[in-house]
């Protein structure tokens, strides 16, 4: 019985390494306390065993709705080993190989250096052999498929966090406006016997400057959009109170309804609703629009201003300049995220970009997530006050 | 009822008795948080039952139940003590008539008859005999400071005041932390918890809850009504309903003397339904404006117009 029971607990390790290689948060303690649940519960429901491990493994509910079916993927396998035959074990590898090098053709060894050779049959268990995340990080995003957005989305969950940023309500210590300070007139009147001579106040503290978000979703950029707005978003104490915009040929706000719905809705929604959706591009025309009907109420020297584009221009040359001078004077900074620019070859040379480029403070790539954390990591500086 | 749980199934059989249906996955949390001491993160969307996990539990083990809402700014003057200043002032101006020295005014204003307690103090002090429930309600409005500073409680239950010592609950008290996601809680305080979300009802389940917390309900109508509400759901509105929703809704139509959902009725008590103007126009114009989906929403024994 002893015996079982350590085989099972280095399963549950395995299958905690498992979940970690696609990209959930797994503490050691959470592993420690799924083990003494399965203490617990009686092991004879499989339901039961994977609903305790669920409650401990899983923290978010992206991880929350993945779970099944890693579970079933993981102990189907478990159950398999012992009957699979070395050889399919192998031409699975193999395939699960090739798959790799189409991918990672060009740049990689340090993600394959890891891969299995002639690694031993159990590899696939601690989660070595195919780490989703590590490659999925360098991935495009433009080029992600279907089973890479998950992982994306986990990881980019992950990466929100370094970033804090917070809005606060709470208070320091003032000098002359605010709400009374009550510990310390008590403290201080002790002094003069209890008589409060000396008043002392509260005041808030400083805010977060305002994001104002203005992406493109034409039909070239509209992956890009999907994985770099709830990123934004994302952002602690930035996404609740950005003001979101999106345009194509023109410019929709969206603000609404991404505060109600998530972005992928909520674009999805708007695809549906804007009749020219997925056009051309006329950037100039939008930000016209944006200064002319938002600017007076959104654009001062506490607003950061995200644009989000490839800098295709259908629009007329000149009104995108006249319309970045506008905006680069009226807020605090102008940052341009550009999926394009991730290439290391990549010169401004389209008409839209080239004229827009003395406007703007801070020029990033965003086509990948690991410039994203970039981007990410900037915004943390600049958006305090 | 006893107050200790033996297996899954009791909680499932115990929980059905109180009249709250849950399903299979959230009793064995509620199982292993009890076992393990270990208090339950529940997420979901609004209106699915979170708040009334807490208040079940509380019922379940015969306690109380202590409950700290949230907000924006919530501190630790609000949630766990605040010593009562006016009180304070007043003494120390009567303490002037007698001739009491300093140190001595100090000791008997800082004495726990001039405490206010918040919830988090109160969950402490009443463990004496039976463990309270604690329900932390909507976390993720409180901001960072203080999610840090309920580490720090929920870690170990004692709470130091410094000016009287330190107070440690004597029995650990059942904690529930419920969040609607409007942004992501810290990973600290998600690992030291049993992480739960819950999802929309089934129909089976819906269905259930209706008849269970509304006794006098016709399983016709109870039926007709959880096939709009699944129907509603499947739409993607800005707020989907949730199961206080259905609720309200159907105690609404009861108290109209409604039997039965038909065109009209479900028109005038939209407000019911959906929380937000847009909400409503959709529903008109996507939904309700054609013959076919109507009588799909009022399902097949409805009678058609």
């Amino acid at each position: 019985m002893t015996n079982d029971q350590t085989t099972l607990a280095g399963k549950v390790l395995c299958f905690a390494g498992f979940l970690k290689g696609r990209g959930f948060k797994v503490f050691q303690s959470s592993v420690h306390d799924a083990l003494r649940c399965l203490e617990e519960i009686s092991l004879e429901k499989k339901e039961d065993f994977f609903l305790s491990l669920r409650s401990n493994l899983a923290t978010t509910d992206l991880e929350w709705v993945q779970f099944r079916e890693l579970f079933d993927q993981f102990w189907a396998r478990v159950n398999e080993e012992k009957i699979l035959d070395k050889d399919e074990l192998e031409s699975e590898r193999e395939r699960q190989m090739e798959n790799l090098d189409e991918e990672f053709l060009p740049d990689d060894h340090s993600d394959l250096s890891t891969a299995p050779d002639n690694s031993d049959k159990k590899d696939w268990l601690e989660g070595v052999v195919y780490s989703p995340v590590s490659m999925v990080e360098k991935k495009n995003l433009g080029r992600f498929d279907r089973g890479d957005v998950q992982v994306a989305q986990l990881a980019l969950k992950k990466m929100m966090d370094p970033f804090k940023i917070d809005i606060s309500r709470r208070s320091k210590r003032g000098r002359k406006s605010g709400n009374i300070d009550f510990p310390r007139v008590i403290r201080k009147s002790l002094k003069t016997g209890g008589i409060p001579l000396e008043l002392f106040y509260r005041q808030k503290k400083k805010r977060l400057k305002r994001l104002v978000i203005i992406a493109d979703v034409s039909g070239s950029m509209d992956r890009y959009a999907r994985f770099v707005m709830p990123f934004l978003l994302g952002l602690r104490g930035i996404g609740s109170r950005a003001e979101v915009f999106v345009f194509s040929t023109s410019l929709t706000p969206i603000t609404f309804m991404v505060r109600h719905l998530d972005v992928e809705k909520a674009l999805k929604r708007i695809a549906m609703e804007v009749p020219d959706w997925s056009g051309g591009t006329r950037i100039g025309y939008s930000l016209h629009q944006f200064n002319q009907g938002h600017g007076e109420r959104l654009l001062n020297r506490r607003t950061v201003v995200i644009l989000l584009s490839d800098g295709w221009d259908l629009g007329g040359k000149d009104l995108l300049m006249r319309e970045m001078v506008f905006l680069s004077r009226r807020a605090y900074s102008v940052i341009w995220l550009n999926p394009l620019a991730g290439d290391p070859d990549y010169e401004p040379l389209c008409r839209g970009m080239k004229s827009a480029l003395p406007y703007i403070d801070y020029f990033l790539p965003a086509d990948s997530l690991q410039s994203l954390k970039r981007v990410g990591r900037l915004l943390s500086r600049i958006m305090i006050h | 009822m006893s107050s200790h749980f033996e297996s899954i199934d009791q909680v499932v059989n115990e929980l059905a008795d109180s009249s709250y249906i849950a399903d299979r996955a959230l009793a064995t949390v509620l199982f292993l948080a009890h076992r393990l001491e270990k208090p339950i993160f529940l997420e979901g969307e609004p209106g699915v039952g979170k708040t009334e996990v807490g208040i079940v539990i509380a019922r379940l083990f015969d306690t109380e139940l202590i409950r700290l809402q949230c907000y924006e700014g919530l501190d630790s003057s609000t949630a766990l003590y605040e010593w009562n200043y006016p009180k304070q002032l007043l003494h120390i101006r009567l303490e002037e008539q007698g001739k009491r020295e300093r140190n001595k005014i100090e000791e008997i204003i800082y004495s726990p008859e001039f405490l206010i307690k918040r919830p988090l103090l109160e969950a402490i002090l009443r463990s004496e005999e039976k463990a309270p429930v604690l329900l932390i309600d909507e976390i993720d409005r409180s901001d960072e400071e203080f999610e840090a500073f309920l580490l720090e409680v929920l870690s170990d239950f004692q709470i130091t005041i410094p000016e009287i010592g330190t107070i440690k609950a004597k029995k650990k008290p059942i904690v529930v932390v419920t969040s609607n996601r409007t942004r992501d809680v810290h990973d600290a305080l998600k690992r030291r918890c049993l992480y739960h979300w819950i999802e929309y009802p089934s129909f089976e389940k819906e269905y259930k809850i209706i008849t269970v917390r509304l006794p006098g309900i016709e399983s016709r109508f109870a039926k007709q009504v959880t096939r709009f509400m699944q129907k509603v759901r499947s739409v993607d509105f800005l707020k989907k309903p949730g199961i206080s929703e259905t609720l309200d809704w159907t105690r609404a139509l009861m108290t109209m003397q409604r039997d039965y959902l038909d065109e009209d009725v479900v028109i005038e008590t939209l407000g019911c339904i959906f929380k937000y103007q847009e909400d409503i126009k959709r529903f008109k114009e996507e939904i309700w404006a054609d013959q076919e989906t109507r009588a799909e929403y009022l399902g097949i024994d409805a009678p058609v117009k």
